[in-house]
């Protein structure tokens, strides 16, 4: 059963007819119909996908460029599944979200689904160069969805966007190349695939090549990430993007970057020869996302903005998880990003409803809104205390198991990032009291509340934050036993004396 | 000798015989652009279909894979410039001329492809070179075509005469204008070939055909022509007759360097580099579309030109790809501007700068084929995959940096460092156009596009995610190609 491949051709399918269709109604029907469809594809895969196994399941694959050795394969596994989970949960309620979107209704429709296309492609292809392509092809439809219904400078930062991601993904082309070229030298054979390519990396002969190709890749995936100090695109994006590009955009397009450090970076890490030292640079880099991430929401005064800095923050303890090396830290990041994906959704959601019915985010020019919104300011609340780590919700889950297991290995590293907990919260709070509590703002005039499939988009995440925070096994266990594996990987290298 | 292999060549010579008379004695004549376009899709089906390899006249042209595949970029270039001229000159009292001079310069081109002696590819430039000075100033009473035409022509006859020279100098120490003759006795005399009058005869050949390829420094002219001229000329120009430098670089240049085993390498890389760097940076600053396609071809040709610096089969094979592609994209991306001027005389006859990017603005509501044919082709000119553009530069680029990492050069993984930035770069101008297209509200109302245009666009749009998406074929004709060239 082509399963995989079927889910990445019905939103392509349908990004197709819904920039041929002619009403709004009609294309945000086929956006919805074309995004469930895959949803309940990726929910058939999670309750038929083997747990106690950690090897690739639901397996395709087509021969396409035989002459490179490149085939269209695709299939899925502990760390891929619950991401797909995640694309095809968010896509699905950003339409739901967007509902009432008005300008090109059939453009902006169309590109969310390829969107969905490009991430779905990203997360399940085995073949480096297909994957490659999805990668690159992810940014297209990003670049219009802000450059066209974008904010007032949309242009600077749908082109600063564009060109930053871009120049990473060559630079981790470039890498990927050696990878091939080195295994043909090896072997005799032409072949992307990444499971190959990735075994062949420990034969590569010259030191230097090795950690110039490790960097290489890290370099892709860290700026995608983003991790300081390559975020500067992800504010402008962040606060220029409509809320749906910015949903997409944090929600999904931010874990490929996590993706790829446990997909490709970890399986290469034990065969370099500076290990240490990249660990250590890997530690570094996630810290400083995190403190760095936290002082600077802190001072943001747009409502967005400072969202937008959590999820530098944020995303940094997926580096840190993953630089740790212990299993449970490993899938305490990868459930990390499996969460923020959730509850980032509810933030950028609420700045966009606060941006619709008020007319502007400024913190300091809101204040009261609960009393005219007390919808929004319910589901909000909740995706606040979740975003700073409130236990029962799945944010405090994944941060709990990154801080506690990453102790083991780096415990410096630990308690420096223990040091923007009270300023996450701090943050959080401070916001919601300026904005939603307090006294009324009378000079915002009369505003409404959000409509009601909004709220609804909103409130399904918010369950599902609830739900995973209170049965994280569900998808954590799947990504444990792959963490266990890579765990396993790591510490034959450390018998071997590769890792000291 | 095997005169069906050569089919091709005599249909359209024939066909511009018959263009011309047909011309003399019809008053109406629209009906004659039809009849090119059906005798160069003829060509075309007689290009793919026939099989098989031979020489012809005395050893003065060879029929082999790398020839064929030159031959089909030309005759598509033509095939889609011949197509959209359809609507470009109707009415045009002249239409009999302008379509036999496209038909002559398209049978040289592919003489010069098929030259197995120097003599027949010098014949093959100058009829192509003839023609299409006369193309590029078609447009009598605009003086810019004029102005294009004029430069085009003084400066290709330069060119052309070193080029001879180089080519005399050659005869003179080899005693053979048969390449494969020459070849030979310059392996067994090595020494002649690095004499000064060898190196003086190289530096003649290459200034000669950077010329035509717009290398930097020769590039001067190509701005101002492409800018000048028809666009419909200019898509045949910038796609189809700068490929004829190529093809004679390969034949000449690659196999003198690889017989010679001569260090070519850093002078051709030091070419690209600054050519692709110099044509994406004057890009960038570009306010008329023409001319900043203009510059991006001449980055093109700098990516195309990196073939020659490690001159591998994989190498110039990716050569060829990118060639192949960037005829449909850049064929494609002149015709759809040729289009847009269509577009702008519509809202007003008199209209100057009729390729100002301010003419685009809200091109996608109101011409949206061809603002769609245009974001292909600019998305694969940028090298975004899966496109034409990206299996180009994605084999060029990674056949060189094969060689980087085999003989351990940093020197040449920087150069494959620079192209790859330099193609980031570029996505800066073609991003702009996008967005003026998209983003920006439209000053008119939405036009009806002409179907020869539309038709035109629609088979390069194809061409171009064809390659992209099922490249395996078009790799392997264009290693087949490269392989006629004996190189490793």
């Amino acid at each position: 059963m082509a399963l995989i491949s079927l889910m990445i051709l019905v939103p392509l399918l349908g990004a197709i007819i819904a920039f041929l269709t002619k009403t709004r109604q009609q294309a945000r029907a086929v956006a919805l119909i074309a995004s469930v469809i895959p949803l309940v594809i990726s929910l058939f895969l999670f309750t038929y996908f083997n747990r106690g196994v950690t090897a690739i399941q639901f397996y395709e694959a087509y021969p396409w460029i035989q002459s490179l050795g490149i085939s269209l394969s695709f299939g899925i596994d502990g760390v891929s599944l619950p991401l797909v989970l995640l694309s095809t949960i968010i896509i699905p309620l950003t339409v739901i979200f967007a509902w009432g979107e008005t300008e090109q209704a059939n453009k902006f429709y169309g590109l969310i689904l390829l969107e969905l296309v490009g991430v779905l492609g990203v997360f399940t292809s085995l073949d480096f160069f297909v994957f490659y392509i999805f990668w690159e092809v992810v940014l297209i439809p990003m670049y219009f969805l802000i450059s066209i219904w974008g904010g007032p400078r949309k242009d600077y930062a749908a082109i600063k966007f564009f060109i930053y991601t871009h120049v990473a993904s060559l630079v981790m082309l470039l890498a990927i190349f050696t990878l091939y070229f080195n295994a043909f030298q090896v072997s005799g054979v032409l072949n992307f695939d990444m499971q190959y390519l990735l075994k062949s990396y420990s034969l590569i002969g010259s030191p230097l090549l090795k950690d110039v190709v490790f960097l290489g890749l890290l370099f892709g995936f860290l700026v995608k990430m983003p991790a300081v100090p390559f975020h500067t695109w992800l504010p402008d994006a962040h606060v220029e993007a409509p809320t749906a590009g910015s949903v997409i955009l944090a929600a999904l397009l931010l874990k490929m970057g996590g993706y790829g450090l446990f997909r490709v970076i970890l399986p290469t890490l034990p065969f370099t020869a500076s290990t240490g030292l990249l660990i250590t640079l890997m530690a570094v880099i996630g810290v400083v996302s995190i403190l760095y991430g936290t002082f600077l929401a802190l001072a943001q005064r747009d409502l967005k903005k400072m969202v937008a800095y959590s999820s530098i923050s944020h995303m940094g303890y997926v580096t840190l998880g993953a630089a740790a090396l212990v299993p449970l830290s490993i899938s305490g990041a990868m459930f990390q990003q499996f969460s923020h994906g959730l509850i980032t959704g509810v933030l950028f959601m609420s700045c966009g409803v606060i941006q619709h019915s008020a007319g502007t985010r400024i913190i300091h020019e809101l204040g009261g809104l609960a009393k005219h919104m007390p919808k929004l300011a319910l589901v909000m609340m909740a995706g606040f205390m979740a975003s700073l780590g409130l236990p029962g919700m799945s944010g405090f889950v994944a941060e709990f198991l990154v801080l506690v297991n990453s102790y083991f290995t780096l415990p410096t590293f630990v308690i420096l990032a223990l040091f923007s907990i009270v300023f996450t919260a701090a943050y959080h709070l401070w916001a919601m009291q300026r904005a939603m509590f307090g006294a009324y703002n009378e000079k915002l005039g009369h505003i409404h509340d959000g409509a009601n499939y909004e709220i609804f988009a909103m409130g399904v995440l918010v369950l599902l934050v609830i739900y995973f925070g209170l049965n994280p096994g569900s998808v954590l266990n799947m990504m444990t036993a792959n963490a266990e594996h890579l765990d396993r990987l790591l510490r034959f290298a450390v018998l071997r004396g590769v890792i000291t | 000798m095997n005169v069906i292999l050569l089919a091709p060549e005599i249909l359209l010579t024939l066909l511009g015989l018959l263009v011309v008379l047909l011309g003399l004695v019809s008053k109406n004549k629209n009906f004659i652009g039809y009849i090119s376009a059906a005798g160069l899709f003829a060509a075309l089906i007689l290009l793919l279909g026939i099989k098989g390899q031979g020489t012809f006249f005395y050893e003065a042209l060879s029929v082999d894979p790398l020839s064929q595949i030159f031959k089909i970029i030309f005759v598509v270039v033509s095939l889609l410039a011949v197509i959209a001229s359809i609507s470009y000159f109707k009415d045009n009292r002249n239409q009999d001329e302008y379509h036999s001079l496209i038909l002559f310069a398209t049978v040289g081109m592919m003489v010069a492809a098929s030259a197995n002696d120097l003599v027949a590819l010098f014949v093959g430039f100058e009829l192509a070179s003839m023609a299409t000075y006369v193309l590029a100033g078609f447009e009598k009473k605009n003086p810019a075509s004029l102005e294009a035409a004029l430069k085009y022509f003084l400066i290709g006859s330069v060119s052309s005469a070193l080029m001879l020279f180089g080519m005399s100098l050659v005869y003179g120490l080899a005693g053979s204008t048969n390449i494969p003759v020459i070849i030979e006795v310059f392996q067994a005399n090595p020494l002649m070939a690095t004499s000064s009058l060898g190196v003086v005869a190289m530096v003649f050949l290459i200034a000669g055909f950077g010329f035509k390829m717009a290398l930097v420094p020769f590039h001067m002219w190509a701005p101002d022509t492409y800018e000048g001229a028809p666009s419909v000329v200019s898509a045949m120009l910038a796609a189809g007759s700068k490929k004829m430098g190529f093809v004679a670089a390969f034949k000449v240049l690659v196999l003198a360097l690889v017989a010679l085993r001569m260090d070519m390498q850093v002078t051709f890389a030091v070419l690209a580099v600054i050519t692709m760097t110099y044509g994406n940076i004057v890009a960038i600053s570009q306010t008329s579309i023409k001319r900043m396609l203009a510059y991006s071809s001449i980055a093109q040709a700098g990516y195309i030109a990196l073939a020659f610096v490690v001159t591998t089969q994989l190498s110039i094979a990716g050569g060829i790809l990118l060639a192949l592609g960037h005829a449909l994209m850049k064929g494609g991306a002149f015709i759809a501007v040729a289009l847009v001027g269509h577009m702008v005389l519509l809202d007003n006859k008199n209209a100057k700068n009729i390729d100002h990017i301010e003419n685009f603005a809200g091109l996608g509501k109101r011409a949206p084929i061809t603002a769609f044919s245009i974001l292909v082709f600019f998305l694969a000119l940028a090298g975004i995959p899966p496109s034409a553009g990206f299996i180009g530069k994605f084999v060029l680029f990674y056949s060189i940096t094969i060689e980087a990492v085999s003989q351990a050069s940093g020197w040449l993984l920087l150069v494959v460092i620079i192209a790859i930035l330099n193609s980031a770069l570029s996505i800066y101008y073609y991003a702009r156009v996008i967005r003026y297209m998209y983003v920006l509200p439209a000053n008119g109302v939405k036009i009806h596009e002409p179907a020869p245009y539309v038709l035109a666009l629609v088979l390069a749009v194809i061409g171009t995610i064809l390659i992209g998406v099922y490249p395996e074929p078009f790799i392997r004709m264009a290693l087949d190609a490269a392989s006629v060239l004996g190189v490793r």
